[in-house]
């Protein structure tokens, strides 16, 4: 009989440095842009300079006549070609065509019109500005207010009311709670456009093997299989025809969670010119045309009680779509629906989401996608309730919070929150920043007129997606394991990385499992053609869904061996640990290496046991994982310039086990940027007409090493039950926790001006203003 | 965006009216202006090259003189696009007698698109007010 010993952990948990930086940092990784093919073609998208505009007619006859363009193509050309798909799906949602160039109408400025294809790029560009387009400019409406409107410009003509859905969500008895309240507080609450801003910009190489019938199309994607699927609808083209590389991705953000026309449309070009065609998007196309994140307007209510209990949350948002549905465009609000009541008890809820078509570039997931939101406006709200009672910010928190007793946790909005201990992270937090001492030494300050603030915020969130049945395309993820003849390890995973760490964690995970050294790991991604099918890296689900089927196709691999390993040993009673099998009785042992080969070999084979060593996995998680904590800041605002210094943050999150303290630091680090980027800095700004204004990096603010604090990053650690390997996900934790400590903070510290709310960009024009205003 | 302002030319009123509505004194004092050709009465299609930040590129557009109230005011429409996208504008002009000299003082709308709108808006203020002033400066000395 087999018994199974603990091996002690080597791996999991250590400080791994990340196997893929040395080829990040010296510039030798493949990007797409690397990618080189003998005939290779350029591509250029003639885009609209108009938000919303007719387009009468399209003269190419000039571009087509300079030396070197070899084919252009306008919409009436890919008409055959299928629409961008739309994966989201809600009751009565009205969904525009959207076609990969337009015909005979223009939705928003950067909508794309022609592609020009040339042997040179600079030939291709050249070209492009011949193209002339006879355009009839028509109204455009911009900011999603003004579209719900009556007589707002209809972006879509036959939709004149601009709204793409209505959407409610209700439970427990709201009336109830509303009428029985102490105190009822309301804010309007903006969540503003933000560019995502990879490093990488998109870019796409596809080229057409006429004689396989074979299409090979390189993107740089989140989701490189169900890109395959839906480029090869799109294009009519047997799935089994078509392969998708995602090689090295810079960056996505969420933004490249998606299905764009310039997948499909460089696809068509290459099977139309029988050349290898590359399109690589500029920065500022990347801002015109790539998704955009946030955009909303929330009006929020909060009803409680004298002792600070809340009660009962209402919540409208109007969610500004864009122009179209991209991939997963709709969906995105209802993710904050779910997120809206926070850590707390509260089991009364009432939601509506407004959709609004505005003749911009759509809105999709952006780091957080929908949970940022609604964690912005809870936590606002729990602030502004907490000073209307004149409570303390963290004592109104820890009186509402899930107790750890009462997991899982069924909430208002139907999730049910797997573990946690809610107030650990906050008081731990309290702790660091020793928050009394922290209040006296605000009070001091203030009686010197400085302007301290202290602000918190305590989040959840939604991550490891998901079940499939809570998805548009399937939640599961897949993995397949095999050792090879000589014993070197290869894992192939369903979950594309784009700055993840998997192919260190998902190493360390196998190493440890199978007792082999890490660097006889080898982590495959990113290719249809290699990889089984897979899901895709998105939702903070990498390691908790894909390392997850690691995990399993391991512990198969594992019952192989020791069938393998007992065998060879001639006895039924065997151990696997540190890369041996042993017999227990003779403590003879084969390696993992040897019962590899021997597998391979199969000049005997166990009994029902097919020869080699391989396994594949699927796994289909039961629930959601729900990581929380809580981020502390300290700030400082100058009275005189209205510029705000955070002068300390601390970040306390909980995501369950961690497999790699290195990887779990940058990834708060990182969404902490990116939070504190909204907070202070960033915003998407579109002027009447719909012309983008913030085009660029110059008029984008992406904060930069300078504009950022010190995170003091600290941890605590409730496993969740979901999984085996006890992980939640920390992809998005930083962004989901920054933005409303940073904004409590900074009111905290405007508060003795009477300050009692402020919008985010928090820029030093904004604080300015108020500070004069209140003086 | 509004732009508006006033300027001086050494004229008086009904010289500097004339000068304003002569196509070869427009066509040289535009600064960029590569050609003004009468398409119409009042109707003119303009070739220009213009400069903003980093960008600079050909526009092709027309001029348009309307609502013409000698010698105290008259309206102006211009309308180009080019490479780098689009500029639309247009405003009032009003000339008021000062000693020998003339006051103009302009009121006007100028909306832009395009690769200008996206990288240059911040800049098109100040790049606007300072072909103004070179437009009278060179008008000023012809």
């Amino acid at each position: 009989m087999a018994t199974t010993i603990t091996r002690p952990k080597t791996l999991i948990g250590k400080a791994i440095r990340r196997r893929e930086d040395p080829r990040l940092i010296t510039g030798t990784a493949t990007y797409v842009e690397d990618i080189k093919m003998p005939g290779m073609h350029y591509a250029v998208v003639v885009r609209s300079p108009h938000a919303a505009a007719k387009i009468r007619s399209i003269d190419t006859s000039k571009a087509a006549a300079r030396p070197g363009v070899v084919a252009i193509f306008t919409g009436q050309d890919v008409s055959k070609v299928g629409p961008v798909p739309c994966g989201a799906s809600l009751p009565g949602l009205r969904v525009p065509n959207h076609t990969i160039l337009a015909t005979d109408r223009v939705y928003y400025a950067g909508h794309p019109v022609a592609v020009v294809v040339a042997t040179d790029r600079y030939i291709a560009a050249d070209a492009a500005d011949d193209v002339e387009v006879d355009w009839e400019v028509l109204k455009a409406v911009a900011d999603p207010l003004k579209a719900l409107e009556p007589g707002a410009p209809a972006v879509h003509p036959q939709w004149p009311d601009n709204k793409a859905f209505d959407f409610h969500q209700e439970h427990g008895d709201i009336d109830k709670a509303f009428a029985e309240a102490d105190v009822i507080v309301k804010q309007r609450i903006l969540s503003q456009r933000l560019i995502p801003t990879p490093m990488e910009t998109r870019g796409v190489v596809a080229e057409w093997r006429a004689a396989d019938r074979a299409l090979n199309l390189y993107s740089s994607t989140q989701i490189p299989h169900l890109l395959r699927s839906m480029v090869a609808q799109m294009l009519g083209l047997e799935e089994n025809r078509l392969r998708v590389v995602a090689p090295e991705v810079g960056g996505g953000f969420g933004c490249k969670l998606n299905v764009y026309a310039e997948e499909a449309l460089m696809g068509f070009v290459a099977m139309k010119i029988n050349k290898p065609v590359k399109w690589i998007e500029t920065r500022r196309e990347n801002y015109l045309t790539t998704i955009h994140g946030r955009g909303h307007v929330d009006d929020y209510e909060l009803s409680a009680k004298r002792d600070g209990t809340i009660t009962g949350i209402k919540l409208r948002i109007i969610q500004d779509l864009g122009a179209y549905h991209q991939l997963l465009t709709p969906a995105i609000p209802t993710l904050s629906v779910l997120m809206m009541p926070g850590l707390y008890k509260t089991q009364n809820i009432f939601a509506d989401i407004v959709g609004v078509f505005t003749n911009c570039v759509p809105t999709d997931a952006y780091r957080g996608a929908g949970r940022p939101e609604a964690t912005h406006g809870i936590e606002r709200m729990v602030d502004i309730l907490a000073a209307e009672l004149k409570m303390d910010p963290a004592e109104i928190r820890l009186k509402n919070f899930v107790q750890p007793n009462e997991f899982p946790f069924p909430t208002a909005t139907g999730l049910i929150y797997d573990s946690g201990d809610y107030a650990a992270p906050l008081k731990k937090a309290l702790d660091i920043a020793e928050y009394e001492k922290l209040r006296r030494e605000q009070s001091e300050s203030r009686k010197q007129g400085r302007l301290m603030g202290i602000g918190m915020s305590a989040y959840g969130e939604i991550c490891a997606f998901g079940p499939s049945p809570a998805t548009p395309a399937g939640g599961w993820e897949s993995a397949t394991v095999k050792i090879e003849p000589s014993g070197k390890v290869t894992v192939l995973t369903g979950t594309s990385p784009h700055g993840q760490g998997e192919e260190t964690t998902f190493a360390q995970i196998a190493a440890d499992e199978l007792g082999v050294d890490i660097d006889d790991v080898l982590v495959v991604h990113g290719d249809t053609a290699l990889v089984q099918y897979g899901i895709g890296t998105f939702g903070s689900r990498a390691t908790a869904v894909g390392g997850t089927a690691v995990y399993f196709a391991l512990q198969d691999l594992k019952a192989k061996i020791k069938k393998f390993g007992a065998m060879l040993l001639n006895s039924d009673d065997v151990t696997l640990a540190n890369g041996q099998c042993i017999d227990n009785k003779t403590g003879a042992s084969k390696s993992v290496q040897e019962i590899a080969a021997a597998s391979y070999r199969a000049m005997q084979l166990p009994p029902n046991t097919e020869p080699g060593m391989v396994s594949t996995h699927f796994w289909e998680p039961p629930n959601f994982t729900f990581p929380f904590g809580a981020h502390l800041v300290v700030t400082e605002v100058d009275r005189d310039t209205g510029a705000v210094k955070v002068v300390r943050y601390i970040a306390v999150d909980d995501c369950g086990n961690i497999l790699n303290p290195l990887i779990v630091t940058g990834q708060v680090h990182g969404g902490v940027a990116q939070g504190i980027g909204q907070a202070l800095y960033e915003q998407a700004v579109y002027d009447e007409a719909g012309q983008l204004i913030t085009g660029e990096l110059m008029d984008y603010a992406v904060p930069k090493a300078h504009m950022l604090p010190w995170i003091e990053s600290d941890h605590t650690v409730t496993p969740t039950p979901v999984n085996p390997l006890g992980v939640k996900g920390v992809g998005e934790a930083g962004t989901i926790g920054c933005s409303p400590a940073v904004v409590n903070s900074v009111v905290d510290a405007l508060s003795p001006l009477g300050v009692k709310h402020i919008d985010m960009p928090m820029t030093p024009e904004k604080i300015w203003k108020l500070i004069r205003s209140a003086q | 965006m509004k732009i508006s302002g006033s300027q001086r030319l050494p004229f008086p009123p009904d010289q500097s009216y004339a000068l304003m509505q002569d196509p070869e004194a427009l066509a040289r004092a535009i600064p960029g202006c590569e050609s003004l050709e009468q398409t119409g009465e009042n109707e003119y299609r303009m070739k220009m090259k213009m400069a903003l930040a980093a960008f600079s590129g050909a526009f092709e557009g027309k001029v348009r003189i309307s609502e013409q109230q000698p010698p105290s005011s008259f309206r102006l429409d211009v309308e180009g696009s080019g490479k780098i996208g689009f500029v639309k504008g247009g405003g009032v002009l009003k000339l008021e007698p000062s000693e020998t000299e003339t006051v103009v003082n302009y009121d006007g709308d100028v909306q832009v698109g395009g690769t200008i709108a996206a990288v240059g808006q911040r800049l098109i203020e100040g790049a606007a007010k300072s072909m103004i002033q070179r437009f009278f400066e060179k008008l000023a000395a012809s």
